[in-house]
């Protein structure tokens, strides 16, 4: 699976159909996240956890 | 074999190629099947060789594709083995071109021609080299943009997500001028012979104009030279400095080149210098970053430590040294991105000029 943010939403659907994985889930994040921060990556974080482990079948 | 388009016209052609994104937005000369052909001709090599991958899209760079971007570019057959080169050398995995062209980062690919290539087509190495009128140049780096956009599928927004570009992701090519230079060409450097013709291609940022006025004492003179540039090589927005790594090109005027050598400098010795006063103490780069971008390596070895002092070139080879442009008062620096698999390093490939195929001036009409 993938973690896209936002702004390269497109560019991420993008590589996928050139990897031949058109299908490979994708948890979009906000954006930016570089740069923003420990505190901040620990908000985004717990904001898709769930969603991370849906999209890798544990959930 | 590529997918052949119709249309009724050249100007209906050109129309069809703005509208489905295949060109750079300047007007392309329509890449015919004869046109295609006569360039490939001029490779020597089978239209179905593959140069490599070209990324993101991962597209095959036959020589038939890389001819088709070299005719919609302007070029003339004799030009086709400089962009052969140049294209295997973008198709490379070791250039990261996947990573180059999605980053936000404001790089692209500058090709230095060095050996007989430079002067069999015609590229120019002196005043104005990487500015407009100069046909080979201009065709050439533009070739290799094209293939880039309409092989690996760079487009801005969606697939190169450079954040503002520069201009020299139109066209980016100069030959070294080898004559003006006080030292053997940069490719002998690298590991080929003076009689071979290459293509180096280092993905950076667009020039950096570097001043630095004669001296009366050649010492003194050869000295500041040396400063000011390990400064601009060591900008305290540059990515290189943050990261600490990277491939850097300096582009020395002839002047400051001579300057250099008659106090003793060669290639080598600058780059040593170079890779010695390009540095900026943690105190000075603790006043432009936040705490959340601790990212260079010496950081993550060593901590927030006070006297830390962070080199901006990882070794002395990291900095490509040419000597082009014309003579007067300004160098350039052309800082780099320090990101990717492989750090943004630079990449030699011979170009073949033995190999052409006699090109007929005109192919039959198809």
């Amino acid at each position: 699976m993938a973690l896209v943010t936002t702004k390269f939403s497109p560019q991420g659907d993008f590589v996928a159909r050139s990897a031949g994985m058109p299908d490979i889930p994708r948890v979009i994040l906000p954006h930016p996240v570089a740069g923003t921060g420990e505190k901040a990556m620990k908000m985004v974080a717990d904001d898709i956890a769930d969603e991370v482990l849906q999209a890798l079948g544990a959930g | 074999m590529s997918r052949q388009l119709t249309a009724a016209t050249e100007e209906a052609a050109l129309e069809q190629l703005h509208n489905s994104g295949c060109t750079d937005g300047l007007p392309v000369v329509i890449p015919t099947p004869a046109r295609v052909e006569r360039m490939v001709l001029a490779s020597g090599l089978d239209s179905d060789v593959s140069l490599g991958q070209l990324g993101p899209n991962l597209g095959e760079a036959t020589v038939e594709k890389a001819a088709i971007a070299a005719v919609m570019a302007g070029c003339l057959p004799d030009y086709f083995p400089v962009v052969v080169a140049a294209v295997r050398a973008v198709s490379d995995p070791r250039l990261d071109m996947t990573e180059v062209q999605a980053t936000t980062h404001n790089l692209g690919p500058l090709l230095i021609v060095n050996g007989p290539a430079v002067s069999a087509c015609g590229i120019a190495s002196g005043f104005g080299a990487l500015g407009p009128g100069h046909r080979a140049n201009a065709s050439i780096g533009r070739a290799v943009r094209l293939a880039m956009i309409n092989i690996g599928g760079g487009r801005p927004g969606t697939s190169d997500m450079a954040l503002l570009g520069h201009p020299g992701k139109f066209t980016f090519c100069l030959g070294e001028d080898e004559e003006a230079s006080p030292w053997p060409p940069l490719h002998t450097a690298l590991g080929y012979d003076i009689d071979q013709s290459t293509v180096t291609v280092a993905c950076t940022e667009g020039p950096h104009s570097v001043l630095c006025f004669p001296d009366d004492d050649p010492e003194v003179y050869a000295d500041h030279l040396i400063n000011v540039l390990a400064a601009s090589l060591s900008g305290l927005g540059a990515n290189n400095t943050h990261f600490g790594r990277g491939s850097q090109v300096l582009v020395l005027n002839p002047d400051h080149a001579v300057a250099l050598a008659d106090v003793g400098y060669d290639r080598a010795t600058i780059a040593e210098a170079l890779h010695e006063r390009a540095k900026r103490s943690w105190s000075e780069l603790s006043t432009v970053r936040s705490r959340g971008s601790g990212i260079n390596r010496h950081q993550r070895s060593q901590g927030d430590n006070p006297d830390l002092v962070v080199q901006a070139l990882s070794s002395p080879e990291a900095l490509l040294i040419l000597v082009a442009g014309g003579t007067g008062l300004y160098s350039t620096v052309m800082p780099s991105w320090g990101a990717g698999p492989h750090g943004n390093s630079h990449l030699t490939v011979e170009i073949d000029l033995d190999q052409t195929c006699e090109v007929p001036l005109v192919m039959p009409a198809r």
